[in-house]
């Protein structure tokens, strides 16, 4: 169970420390087991809303919970793998060495490890780059390259920011497959995206959020109608977006 | 288009070439000419440079101390006799360089063989070589060239026996030491002591230029030596001194009169010391009269 | 916890083993071992120790590059292209990171003095080889222990850069405020020392606010110089053993409070 609770976050930013808010007054909650898409234009406060959850930066005001307790004590990292957008990895290591270094800082014995790597690199379609320096790697491949190295403890809690990008259509399939099949062993996954329709497909649970505040959430069964082919994410994306937009500009 | 322009590109190219190897050339010529005629290098004081060697005082000292060494090394090859700025410069120089690494045992062989000799700075000299001493606290020599110093130039043989007597106390000091002190005090400032303090000297120095310096004087020395005997026979047999040193020939007691290899004329003080109007300096030209 | 630290420390040390610009930083001090050996014949007696004074600082000025270009990017990048990002979401907590960063550095550092001990051993064995008359006060083990002094030097300029990146945004900053602490540190002891024999010999004492603040500094920075046994192992001069230990701890006690306070810091301080 994840628990975003009016959560606010605002950066200070120069030497004139100019404040923007990046998340007002946030509030979500997340069951065990299911898969959670954040959605919103850019700059909307997505990333913000990860690193918080990461513990990478921390909230003003409100609290963050992992299973009733509150990420800044770092001990649920362990069951936790982060794919972060456009993944920088160390450009000198091999793959291999990298998902060496994942399993290692995880506490995994070199068997486990070595298992792992092959199964997942499988999976994602670059085991035969394994020797290869991840310089050389393309932003797809860079990218598989991350979700290995997220997935590679097998956590319980999966986030992933923007897993789509970069890749191509068999990735995006590819990726797809991966989140339903973590889905069907009961983890939880958190990730946002731009792609409407591959949202709309993989989640339970959709919260839109815009300059920072949560505009609108849709539940599982408003995803069975979506799916259906009844209502449509993406024009109801734009209405609320859109609306949001125009009360913030009304008392101006 | 492309082709037609990086053509003249190359072609520039080509005429600039000529341009710059003359400037090159003129640049050079300009800098050899002002090293020549700079009285002086610059020299940063020992406190300073001790701060700002930044951890690298060594190094540093073995910088500075290559480049006196070209500095006089110029000198000599342009056949232009230092200065007494030149020599002041030296002498800071080394001062510098023994502050910044006070084992360092180059500059103190400098000292003795360049200060004393060519410049006639004893007191100068003895007193960086002191400042050896009291680091190279195991080293002979550096004792011995001050006993040395004092002995020949200074003419003060109860300094000159007590550090050659310290010399001799110290490891590694060759065995004929202590008999040399007595030696040199019978002999006080005859050349043939300069004979043999030199002869050591050549024996453990390895610079060609310092060497080339050394052996000429060596060579000097060695003839003025030899009339120096000529005259002792001659007072011996004679009872007499002699009026010129011509006398020596046509009485026998040489063949010929050896010539200097600096270029002057002997001639002998009231104490029987035979000198040469060259003082033994390297001269371009010899106007002494 | 340990593990973690190695784990990090080891990829910290591949990443900067295969930087091409360490191979800039060995060219350069391969091209000062062969200067050396040019250079040797220049010299009239002590060859010995010119040949151990350029090798020195050979190896030492290589680790400032290696310290102020390679750590300093390591740390940096780390923060600047969001790599931590992804360490921190392992289950590293902040002090591990640092930990893991410095022991990193360290092993980078290590791996290029080994190489180039190698070589600057096989200079000063060639040079021995020319001129065998002209190396009486050489001796290796002093050598030695000068090197490894230099290495400890190293280690606590890495520490300096590990802190310093853990406070600041840039890198830039970062190289500044360590090679400033450099050159403080290294000279600090030669003022120091001036101003205190000025003071006794000349009736002139220096300020009062500058001798304070000197002391303030000295207790900040730390006092390079006393690692510096170029000049001991130059003419092999006799260590003393006890003044060596002590210089150690002190090394030692330095960084480790230096990367606790990094820690601390670092706690505290968010990633965007």
């Amino acid at each position: 169970m994840i628990v975003f609770r009016s959560v606010c976050k605002t950066y200070k930013l120069g030497l004139l420390k100019k404040t923007t808010l990046a998340v007002d007054d946030l509030s979500i909650s997340i069951p065990t087991g299911s898969v959670f898409g954040l959605v919103g234009p850019n700059g909307a406060g997505k990333s913000t809303t990860i690193r918080m959850l990461l513990n990478l930066i921390r909230p003003d005001r409100g609290e963050v919970l992992i299973d009733d307790s509150s990420v800044s004590d770092g001990s649920f990292l362990r069951d936790v793998g982060y794919l972060p957008e456009n993944p920088y990895l160390y450009d000198h290591l091999t793959l291999r060495e990298l998902l060496q270094f994942a399993g290692r800082s995880c506490g995994l014995s070199a068997t486990v490890i070595a298992q792992r790597t092959q199964e997942l690199t499988e999976q994602t379609g670059i085991a035969h780059a394994l020797k290869r320096r991840l310089r050389t790697f393309s932003k797809g491949m860079r990218q598989r390259a991350g979700l290995c190295f997220a997935l590679l403890h097998d956590p319980s809690l999966v986030i992933l920011d923007e897993p789509m990008s970069g890749l191509d259509p068999l990735g995006r399939k590819m990726v797809c497959d991966l989140i339903l099949d973590l889905k069907q062993q009961g983890k939880t996954v958190f990730f946002c995206s731009h792609i409407l329709s591959d949202t709309e497909r993989l989640c339970d649970q959709i919260a839109i959020l815009h300059q920072g505040r949560l505009v609108h959430e849709f539940d599982s069964d408003d995803l069975a109608e979506f799916r259906s082919g009844e209502r449509c994410l993406e024009d109801e994306f734009v209405a609320a977006v859109g609306q949001d937009t125009v009360q913030k500009e009304m008392p101006s | 288009m492309a082709g037609q322009r990086s053509k003249w590109l190359w072609l520039l190219i080509v005429l600039l070439l000529p341009v710059y190897a003359q400037l090159h050339t003129g640049s050079w010529a300009q800098r050899a000419e002002l090293r020549q005629s700079q009285s002086v290098g610059f020299l940063v004081p020992s406190q300073f440079s001790r701060v700002l060697a930044c951890g690298y005082k060594g190094l540093l000292a073995d910088y500075q101390f290559l480049r006196i060494l070209t500095f006089f090394g110029d000198r000599s090859l342009n056949q232009q006799p230092p200065t007494a700025e030149d020599w002041d410069y030296f002498r800071d120089s080394i001062d510098v360089i023994t502050d910044l690494d006070p084992w360092f045992y180059d500059p103190y062989v400098l000292t003795e063989g360049l200060l004393t000799w060519d410049a006639g700075r004893i007191e100068e000299a003895n007193a960086l070589l002191a400042k050896g001493v009291r680091y190279r606290t195991n080293d002979w020599r550096l004792p011995y060239y001050i006993g040395f110093n004092n002995f020949f130039f200074l003419k003060d043989h109860a300094a000159g026996a007590e550090y050659i007597m310290k010399a001799a106390r110290l490891p590694g000091s060759p065995s004929y030491l202590p008999t040399l002190a007595a030696r040199l005090a019978y002999y006080g400032g005859k050349s043939q002591t300069a004979v043999l303090f030199l002869k050591q000297m050549l024996a453990e120095n390895s610079d060609e230029r310092l060497a080339r310096r050394l052996q000429l004087r060596l060579l000097a020395l060695e003839r003025a030596a030899q009339i120096e005997d000529a005259l002792q026979c001659f007072r011996h047999d004679q009872q007499r001194d002699v009026v010129k040193l011509s006398e020596l020939v046509s009485s026998g007691y040489l063949e010929s009169l050896p010539e200097d290899p600096y270029g002057g004329r002997w001639g002998i003080l009231k104490n029987g010391r035979v000198f040469s109007t060259s003082k033994f300096v390297e001269k371009k030209k010899t106007d002494v009269e | 916890m340990m593990q973690r630290v190695w784990a990090l420390a080891l990829v910290t040390c591949k990443e900067g083993i295969r930087d091409r610009s360490l191979y800039g930083i060995f060219l350069f001090a391969l091209f000062v071992l062969g200067l050396n050996i040019a250079v040797a014949g220049f010299f009239m007696r002590d060859l010995g120790k010119v040949t151990v004074d350029m090798n020195l600082a050979a190896l030492s000025f290589a680790g400032l590059l290696l310290v102020f270009f390679i750590a300093i990017n390591l740390m940096a990048k780390d923060i600047d292209k969001k790599t931590i990002h992804l360490v921190l979401s392992k289950p590293f907590s902040r002090g591990e990171y640092i930990w893991g960063k410095y022991v990193g550095l360290l092993l980078v550092i290590l791996f290029a003095q080994a190489v180039l001990l190698l070589f600057s051993c096989a200079t000063i064995a060639s040079v021995h080889a020319m001129y065998p008359n002209y190396f009486a006060g050489f001796s290796w083990l002093v050598f030695f222990v000068a090197v490894f002094f230099v290495y400890l030097q190293q280690a606590l300029l890495c520490a300096i850069v590990v802190f310093f990146s853990a406070i600041t945004s840039t890198s830039f900053i970062t190289l500044i405020f360590s090679m400033a602490s450099y050159i403080v540190g290294i000279s600090l002891e030669e003022v120091v020392f001036y101003l205190r024999s000025q003071a006794a010999t000349q009736e002139v004492v220096a300020s009062a606010a500058l001798q304070r603040t000197l002391e303030v500094v000295s207790w900040l920075v730390p006092n390079f110089a006393a690692f510096d046994l170029k000049l001991e192992a130059a003419h092999g001069l006799a260590l003393d053993w006890t003044r060596l230990g002590v210089t150690c701890g002190y090394g030692v006690m330095y960084i480790v409070i230096l990367l606790l306070l990094a820690s601390l810091i670092f706690k505290r301080r968010e990633f965007n």
